[in-house]
């Protein structure tokens, strides 16, 4: 081979390399987190692409919201939430970063909200993998570690290389939190095994905890279920009712009990649940107002019981007025009571096809 | 550049290239007390009974802060000295080792420094001449809550480390299988379950495979556990309802049980199934069958049906023997309490009869019928001679025991334990004396001493079989595709 012939293959060779380079450094600069939550997955760019596809402007911000969750960036997470439409990952982490901020049931009005699967992603023979992957966040930040554990385990079992640091992380955590050292030591070890986790895993060895991991260990214990009921996969009022019993002050399990009850428009619930000295909403003094209506117990005494301002009893009675005049027609309430449990209690209608 | 810059450079390129793909050591915290490896070495050969035909123990310490570590073998004027955390054997040596200890020990000195203080102890492997049947299939599956993405079931040589597959996703559209069972260790004659669209019991007699649908209308399920006679005519099932449900307290994680289950008997050369009123009763729950090993008798575990979930913790099972006539296929009455659950305040479930007959292996736990999540779950020997049981502490750990199958000659039995993680069920080994002395146990050996270390998943159902089923994967894809399912009357 000539000089000048070797000189033309280097450089055609670099030029390749280059494109290919470029290529896939904007790929990441354009798709961040599809990159990140490969990497939680185990996976490489090129693994991931062959078994996810391409990634769009959804499915990324999908990825993100389940990769900041992982890493628990609640502010991360409400704002990538704010770029989805109407999607089911979209609201459930919408709601999931509120409730980390005390916020549930304030804002869960502001939002598309597909019925209970915005609030608890359903685990079945329907749900894709990524649905799976994201459906125990809520249960670990509840303190339900069964559950957690659980679709830690699913997660991993349908993710493509049957493994992941973003798995074996919750799989860890769930049972250094439930006191079982020997589960997680299996995990700790995996996760020490990878350059990526190592530091992450040396900070749970179980003789190495700083103060401020104690604090979260016994943060998250606080929550724990303090009496067995056996339940099925899918009761999920059950398992809230046993973190509430076991701790009456967990507050986020109670928002979630009742934002649950009004989701699913069950007001007869939502009442048998509701204690207003212990937390309190306006969503929760619409919701009251329309049972009371119903079951005719608009009273003084009961508005008082149930802390129900005059302002959202008069903005109640303005709702009532147009509903009346336009013949239950939602058409000229959009506007002032969109976000309103009313508006949703009478108008957000089920889509069967989910 | 000239020739010799060219050399350095590849030199040094190779250099960089070798530096690269050096392995770094397999950390191996966390270990000690309080977690899933107690021991300084894992797996824990300290002490064990191993047969004369097994692969080399492989293992490594889990001193974390150990080094130099020094391990001398010796037996019958043979000596081998290994060097490292990692102790691995070539095949050969290991051979020579096994074959020099044979009915006498392999005495082993280990020697470590930890910082600056040296570490010395001494055990030992006690090598039994009765040979353990070669060939071991389990199922890999991730402990994923009843629901499972690309099983596999494994055939290993327990003479060394092969394995091949003999039904895998990849072949059967990743439907769900269900664990492959030899006929009293024979493996020309073994059968297991292909589940979903284009599957069945695939029943393996003699190398010759059917693909049977096991089910009829009086029967409220397909089949789900059970048993080949060993004439190979018949086999004996259950039929359940199973429920999966969890616990909210206590790691206990799942509990799975029947709302319904009775028993069936499925004739393999009639394409009959044979139910019997006396095993149908809704107010009694039949499961586990198995054949005795004259075939005369079936051994199933039977409760009083409760108000479940909230009844489960009174849920238990006794142990029972009913007559099998091997010439019609039919159960006998009555029932003969072997094991009583009120007596024992327990529940037994997969009872396993020991191919000479002498020995009938069953696990009891707390209560329910799904042991496999119940931590106090515990194997059991029963001398079917005189009714008595024997001690088992030796073999027994903090977490299940059960999954049990006999060896054809009765003398060594497998379990899947799920000691340690309490999570990964994991295959061990142990050796019954003709005095039921039982030995303890030893984990089947790898050849890469940290593989339970990255294994994700649980070896479910281990069964010892006596030569190696005549199929494999490729085949069972075949079927399953190809070939219709036969219809039971």
């Amino acid at each position: 081979m000539s000089p000048k012939t070797r000189r033309i293959v280097w450089i055609s060779l670099a030029a390749v390399l280059l494109a290919a380079g470029a290529s896939q450094l904007a790929f990441c600069v354009r798709y961040p987190y599809f990159r990140k939550y490969a990497a939680q997955n185990g996976l490489s760019l090129a693994e991931a692409r062959k078994a996810w596809g391409h990634p769009d402007k959804l499915s990324e911000v999908a990825m993100g919201l389940a990769v900041e969750a992982a890493l628990e960036n609640w502010t991360a997470v409400a704002a990538l939430a704010a770029e989805d439409r109407k999607s089911e990952i979209g609201t459930y982490y919408y709601n999931l970063s509120n409730a980390m901020n005390g916020q549930l049931a304030d804002r869960l009005m502001d939002y598309y909200q597909p019925f209970e699967r915005g609030l608890f992603l359903p685990v079945g023979a329907q749900s894709t993998p990524f649905k799976i992957a994201c459906a125990g966040d809520v249960w670990f930040a509840l303190g339900y570690m069964p559950l957690a554990e659980r679709d830690a385990m699913l997660g991993m079992l349908f993710s493509p290389a049957h493994t992941g640091s973003r798995y074996l992380r919750r799989l860890a955590e769930t049972n250094l939190v439930s006191g079982d050292f020997e589960a997680a030591a299996k995990y700790l070890r995996i996760l020490l095994n990878s350059p990526d986790d190592r530091a992450w895993a040396l900070e749970r060895m179980p003789d190495a905890w700083s103060p401020a991991y104690r604090q979260r260990i016994a943060e998250k214990r606080a929550l724990l279920p303090q009496f067995d009921v056996v339940h099925g996969m899918d009761q999920t009022r059950v398992i809230l009712h046993v973190l509430l019993n076991s701790n009456p002050s967990n507050k986020m399990a109670l928002d979630y009990l009742l934002c649950l009850d009004l989701l699913g428009k069950d007001l007869d619930a939502f009442v048998e649940d509701y204690d207003p000295s212990l937390t309190g909403s306006r969503l929760y003094e619409e919701a009251m107002l329309i049972f009371l209506a119903a079951k005719g117990g608009m009273t003084e005494e009961n508005l008082r019981h149930y802390r129900i301002s005059p302002a959202t009893f008069e903005r109640f009675n303005r709702f009532v007025a147009g509903y009346k005049r336009d013949n239950g027609s939602g058409r000229n309430l959009t506007g002032e009571f969109g976000k309103s449990y009313w508006y949703y209690f009478y108008y957000a209608v089920r889509n069967e096809q989910h | 550049m000239n020739s010799t810059d060219l050399l350095r450079g590849g030199l040094f390129g190779l250099v960089l290239l070798l530096l690269l793909s050096c392995d770094r050591p397999y950390d191996v915290r966390p270990a000690g007390t309080g977690t899933d490896r107690m021991s300084v070495i894992f797996p824990n050969y300290q002490d064990v009974t191993v047969p004369c035909n097994i692969a080399p123990l492989n293992f490594y310490y889990t001193d974390p802060a150990g080094r130099r570590f020094t391990t001398t073998f010796s037996a019958g004027g043979l000596s081998f000295t290994r060097k490292g955390r990692d102790v691995v054997w070539k095949q050969k040596d290991w051979t020579r080792l096994l074959a020099a200890a044979v009915e006498g020990d392999i005495e082993v000195v280990s020697a470590w420094r930890d910082g600056d203080i040296p570490v010395s102890f001494r055990w030992c492997i006690h090598v039994s001449p009765d040979r353990i049947d070669p060939y071991l299939t389990y199922r890999l599956i991730e402990p994923g809550f009843e629901v499972w993405d690309d099983l596999e079931i494994v055939e290993r040589n327990l003479e060394n480390y092969d394995t091949r597959l003999i039904s895998d996703w990849r072949n059967a559209g990743n439907h769900c299988m269900n664990c492959h069972i030899h006929a009293q260790g024979r493996g020309d004659l073994s059968m297991f379950y292909l589940r979903g669209e284009g599957g069945g019991a695939i029943l393996n007699r003699g190398g010759t495979l059917r693909k049977l649908t096991l089910r009829d209308s009086a029967m409220i399920s397909p089949t789900v556990y059970g048993e080949i006679h060993p004439g190979g005519r018949f086999g004996v099932f259950s039929t359940n309802i199973i429920v999966p449900t969890m616990h909210s307290y206590g790691g206990r994680r799942m509990e799975v049980y029947d709302t319904a289950s009775d028993l069936c008997v499925a004739d393999f050369d009639e394409n009959r199934m044979l139910t019997f009123p006396e095993t149908a009763r809704d107010d009694v729950f039949e499961t586990f069958p198995v054949f005795s090993a004259d075939g005369h008798s079936v051994y199933y575990c039977t409760a009083q049906a409760r108000t479940l979930p909230a009844g489960v913790e009174q849920l238990r099972y006794s142990l029972v023997r009913i007559p099998f006539d091997d010439r019609t296929g039919a159960l006998g009455t009555p029932a003969d309490t072997l094991w009583s659950a009120a007596a024992h305040d327990a529940s037994a479930c997969h009872p396993k009869a020991s191919p000479d007959g002498r020995w009938l292996l069953f696990t009891v736990a707390a209560y329910g019928t799904f042991p496999i999540n119940h931590r106090e779950c515990d194997l059991c020997l029963l001398d079917l001679r005189t009714g008595e049981t024997v001690p088992m502490t030796v073999v027994n750990d903090d977490k299940s025991d059960t999954y049990h199958s006999w060896s054809s000659d009765s003398k060594w039995f497998v379990f899947a334990s799920k000691r340690g993680d309490g999570m990964f069920g994991k295959p061990y080994f142990s050796h019954v004396a003709d005095d039921g002395t039982v030995t303890r146990p030893f984990l089947l050996p790898q050849k890469d001493p940290h593989y339970y270390d990255k294994m994700l998943r649980s070896f479910n159902v281990p069964d010892l079989g006596d030569a190696p089923v005549g199929f494999d994967a490729r085949e069972i894809g075949r079927i399953w595709k190809e070939v219709p399912a036969e219809s039971f009357e």
